[in-house]
């Protein structure tokens, strides 16, 4: 039903080398961009990866962008990403703590 | 010449856990459309095994149309919740769980084994995972699934050296990735044993009646 790409490789590799962050992002982008280039619909999940991984950057900004595109196109995930956008919200941009101390509880 | 090596002992060797008709009439009623994947529970010695099966979940679930939540996203903020231990979390109120996420059920998915081990000139890889589905509105299970898969690195080998080298290449670096991929595939088809189409498949709400018991 979805281009995937290569999505379950992209997670298994982000557990498999945590370390290799830049690649995590430049891939599940790879796959945002090649389904947007040809008008398919971005398979489920996939935006709001990305823009989980963009506030993990400290790109808080940007990770709204993406939790907000996850909202309209997939309305099951409104109640989620609602708390997502407001959690990043409230961060103040680019943390010096990397990403664990950029990350604030979501569940209250 | 390893993949179709590999396809064709899958199907050799995937024990089928079909016992007569299922029961679907929970899954229709409750008619989820979103559903949350959570973190693996693991009942293997491979400590990495739970990520790596967990990044093969969301693929086939989808792909049988439904709405799956970001797993990666979802294990992050339960780990940041002091959720970090799967067990707690497949243990927690289904009920309370969905609610946080704006679920319709959640999958618990778990390890059964996980395993490469070498025996004389093979490599036997094996992997089984099982599967339940609750519904987050009564925490009743809608479906569960129960698949095992082997790999015989020496099928179709001809010759000791080469028998040899494929059991070391296997043992380095068993087919995981891929059996829990077909592992999946294979207890999520329908009809079979699988999940009937959901919302968003052209098909939802139109395959179950052949197979479906008498309400």
């Amino acid at each position: 039903m979805y281009r995937w790409g290569d999505y379950d490789e992209v997670l298994y590799q982000h557990y498999r080398h945590p370390e290799d962050r830049q690649e995590f992002v430049e891939k599940l982008t790879r796959i945002i961009l090649d389904n947007e280039q040809r008008g398919a619909r971005v398979p489920p999940g996939a935006y709001a990866e990305y823009g989980w991984a963009l506030y993990e950057e400290g790109r808080a900004q940007e990770a709204i962008k993406y939790f907000e595109k996850e909202s309209s196109l997939w309305p099951e995930s409104r109640v989620l990403m609602k708390k997502m956008i407001a959690v990043a919200s409230r961060s103040r941009g680019p943390t010096t703590t990397g990403p664990a101390g950029a990350v604030e509880p979501v569940i209250r | 010449m390893r993949v179709l090596a590999l396809t064709l002992l899958a199907a050799l060797l995937a024990c089928a856990h079909a016992a007569g008709p299922r029961d679907y009439s929970k899954l229709v009623a409750a008619d989820p459309r979103a559903i949350l994947v959570v973190p693996v529970v693991n009942k293997s010695v491979e400590v990495e095994a739970p990520d790596y099966f967990l990044s093969t979940l969301p693929v086939p679930l989808a792909e049988r149309g439904y709405y799956v939540f970001p797993v990666n996203l979802v294990k992050r903020v339960l780990e940041d919740d002091g959720l970090a231990d799967a067990s707690m979390v497949h243990d927690a109120d289904p009920i309370r769980l969905c609610s946080i996420f704006g679920a319709d059920a959640v999958l618990y998915a778990t390890i059964e084994q996980w395993t490469a081990r070498y025996v004389l000139l093979s490599t036997i890889t094996s992997v089984e995972f099982s599967y339940v589905l609750k519904d987050c509105k009564t925490s009743a299970e809608l479906w569960t699934g129960h698949h095992a898969m082997q790999y015989d690195s020496s099928a179709g080998q001809q010759g000791l050296l080469a028998a040899a080298i494929m059991a070391v290449a296997e043992k380095s670096k068993p087919s995981y990735l891929p059996m829990a991929r077909q592992a999946n595939i294979d207890a999520m088809a329908f009809p079979g044993p699988g999940l009937p189409a959901g919302p968003y498949r052209p098909e939802h709400g139109h395959d179950l009646e052949p197979t479906s018991p008498p309400r």
